[in-house]
């Protein structure tokens, strides 16, 4: 069978994975025809500059299934999601539109508790939710709903970040224990009977950022290693620097009970969603100074250097076994969870 | 939930120490196959082959049940999940299996009601839930999982529900092995042997081929220890040209295996042919329902014959399932062939061994 071109004629659900087939349709469809030197940077935001001052701009839309599940629900997803986008330009997000798409029949209940939850993550980030839109369509032709948030923010004085500036050398830190996020909604999921005390880690990373660029450490990079998890981040690090990234198994931060699950369901938690972590790239110099800037944050005290970016096999993430042996961390292909942000 | 049981197979000095003792006493060429597809992917994850002697190779075997099921039980279900008045459920990794013409992923893009499920009482929960509806479940597995599709036909009678079927392409690992060894040009020195298989079967079911064949053989489990542990005793076997079959995952497996799971197993499904992908019809290594339960059977309920078809020009998976050629030497690999756009099981299937060369490999 042709599976190239059968893939092309209809959209199958690996095209949201984030994974190569993502990355394909980004590269081959998008791409071209909106091509210009913003977008092609492919970073988690934009960064414009517009009268003399530098902003960025992000937007996401979030499709979680369910809505609800340990820790939160699409609501401070949404909002944290975006806060982070914008945050991970360097940027102090300031203001979010926040557009609903609700399916007939969706009990006005569970929608008022998702805006509640939007106005609390909100207000605890410090942001405004400053516009938006409404849209009903008929029974059946959307699950429930779904919420798309667009921000922007001001990037802050001297502060130039992009996934394009990993150099050799620079340390990688990871904000905290990775895979909570796509592991609690898996666990919430209908059909998947077990339980567990975790919780998803969505959480706005607007103040830790902060006093990453007040420690006026030399940061390279920030990204929030959400779809498709630290293993696909780091590769697409990797690629937009053409630099070679080397991690540590052993000092992965996991949680008991997310890698328990990840080993009976067969799931690697490196490519596993995040929603409330950063990586950060920083000089070998400063690395355990931001170390501590991050671990005082109160979304940051599990935080570790995982790793580090060498000059060998640009493009290439590999991942030191904790027996001493050495494996690629290759993006992933296709979809290993669906609708999990 | 605890992780008791896999820490301590995971210690480093512990790994470490094998790696050593390996280096220091094998001395002649060896390849080994692991003969199950969880065990190519702890290889692979754990960096098991970068860390041992140049003259050990490790083979993949005809261990994942994805990479085995013949291309005409793929077509199977495909037509099955054409049908108007069936919700199709099957594992995952089925999704993306190229058959002739399409796949459960692309029918499913379509608009046939496909579900991933964990388990065929999942299944039956589809079918309770929906019983204006045919729920068919495509049962591929070895004997880790026939006992709990047995379990759930017995399950269905029980309760009545009438609107279950189960098309089963199951297959039995021992005979898997027999034939392997009688196949021109396969070389084995050493049989890792799978854990969760033998959890069921026990050490016994894989005497008869032993006694046959004298090939060294140790079940292992899944851990880099357990895996570690099982090669070293594979080399000393070899080098001391004493084959043995070796139980390495005490902790699980007994002589005698699960005998209640073999019970219900037997109790509901027989012997029959199975074709494997790639290596053709092998006499009693499938399991089929016995003549009591065949109501159950998606095959017959649902007239369903599908015509042997050949495999796709080039695709090596049979010959890299008895560890004839390594993905690498396939035509196909990574140029016609990738996890984007696979043409045989052994790339698709995440427990496959083109699928693990292409995600860990250089």
């Amino acid at each position: 069978m042709e599976t190239n071109a059968m893939k092309q004629d209809k959209i199958v659900l690996d095209h949201g994975s984030g994974g190569k087939i993502s990355h394909n349709m980004m590269t081959d469809m998008i791409l071209p025809l909106f091509n210009n030197p913003t977008l092609s940077k492919l970073d988690d935001g934009a960064a414009l500059t517009i009268a003399g001052k530098r902003l960025a701009f992000s937007t996401d839309s979030y499709v979680v299934d369910p809505i609800f599940f340990p820790g939160g629900n699409i609501g401070d997803l949404a909002v944290n999601g975006t806060i982070n986008d914008i945050s991970m330009c360097g940027a102090n997000p300031l203001y979010i539109s926040v557009g609903l798409i609700l399916e007939e029949g969706f009990e006005t209940e569970k929608l008022q508790k998702i805006l509640e939850t939007m106005a609390g993550a909100a207000k605890k980030a410090g942001v405004q939710i400053v516009t938006g839109d409404t849209k009903v369509v008929p029974k059946g032709k959307a699950d429930k709903i779904f919420i798309n948030t667009s921000g922007i923010g001001l990037i802050y004085n001297g502060v130039e970040l992009s996934g394009s500036f990993a150099r050799p050398g620079d340390q990688i830190i990871v904000s905290g224990t990775i895979a909570d996020h796509g592991i609690t909604v898996l666990s919430a999921r209908e059909g998947l009977r077990f339980d567990s005390d975790i919780q998803t880690d969505s959480a706005a990373l607007n103040t830790m950022v902060k006093s990453i660029v007040e420690s006026e450490c030399d940061v390279h990079v920030l990204r929030d290693p959400t779809r498709g998890g630290v293993g696909t981040t780091l590769n697409e690090i990797a690629s937009q620097s053409n630099v070679g990234i080397r991690i540590r198994e052993a000092d992965l931060p996991l949680r008991g009970a997310v890698k328990g699950t990840c080993e009976l369901l067969g799931f690697d938690p490196l490519y596993i969603a995040n929603e409330g972590k950063l990586l950060a790239f920083v000089s070998k110099n400063d690395a355990e100074q931001l170390l501590e800037v991050i671990r005082a944050n109160e979304y940051g005290k599990d935080a570790r250097i995982i790793g580090e970016v060498v000059e060998s096999d640009p493009g290439k993430v590999f991942l030191e076994t904790a027996i001493g042996g050495s494996r690629r961390v290759d993006m992933l292909a296709g979809e290993q969870l669906p609708r999990i942000c | 939930m605890s992780l008791k049981y896999v820490d301590e197979f995971r210690d480093s000095n512990l790994a470490k120490g094998l790696i050593k003792r390996i280096r220091a006493m094998s001395h002649k060429p060896l390849r080994l196959m692991e003969v199950c597809g969880t065990h190519t992917m702890s290889i692979f994850r754990h960096g098991i082959r970068t860390v041992l002697p140049e003259n050990i190779s490790l083979l993949t075997g005809p261990g994942c049940p994805v990479c085995v099921t013949a291309q005409k039980d793929i077509d199977a279900f495909i037509e099955l999940a054409g049908r108007d008045d069936v919700i199709l459920a099957t594992f995952g990794d089925l999704m993306k299996v190229p058959g002739s013409h399409s796949s459960l992923s692309l029918e499913k893009a379509q608009g046939a009601d496909v579900r991933i499920v964990y388990s065929a009482f999942d299944a039956i929960g589809l079918a309770t839930q929906n019983p204006q509806k045919e729920v068919v479940f495509c049962a591929v597995g070895f004997e880790t999982t026939i006992p709990t599709i047995a379990a759930s036909i017995l399950a269905c009678q029980e309760q009545g529900v009438t609107n279950f079927s189960v098309y089963s392409a199951n297959k039995l690992t021992p005979p898997a092995l027999a034939a392997l060894m009688q196949t021109d040009g396969v070389q084995v020195d050493g049989f890792i042997l799978p854990g969760h298989v033998s959890v069921i079967t026990g050490t016994d079911a894989y005497r008869p081929v032993f006694e046959t064949y004298l090939t060294p053989s140790v079940i292992a489990g899944f851990e880099p220890v357990d895996i570690l542990s099982a090669i070293e005793r594979l080399v000393v076997q070899n080098e001391n040209q004493s084959p043995a079959l070796e139980n390495g995952y005490t902790r699980a497996v007994s002589e005698q295996g699960n005998i209640k799971a073999q019970q219900v197993m037997h109790q509901v499904f027989e012997p029959c042919t199975a074709t494997w992908r790639g290596i053709g019809d092998i006499p009693d290594s499938g399991m089929g329902l016995r003549p009591e339960y065949h109501g159950f059977d998606a095959a017959r309920r649902f007239g369903i014959e599908m015509p042997d078809v050949p495999e796709p020009k080039g695709c090596a998976c049979g010959e890299i399932l008895m560890g004839l050629k390594t993905p690498e030497s396939c035509a196909l690999y990574k140029k016609k062939c990738t996890p984007m756009t696979p043409v045989g099981p052994c790339m698709v299937s995440s427990e496959g061994a083109c699928a693990a060369f292409y995600k860990y490999s250089v």
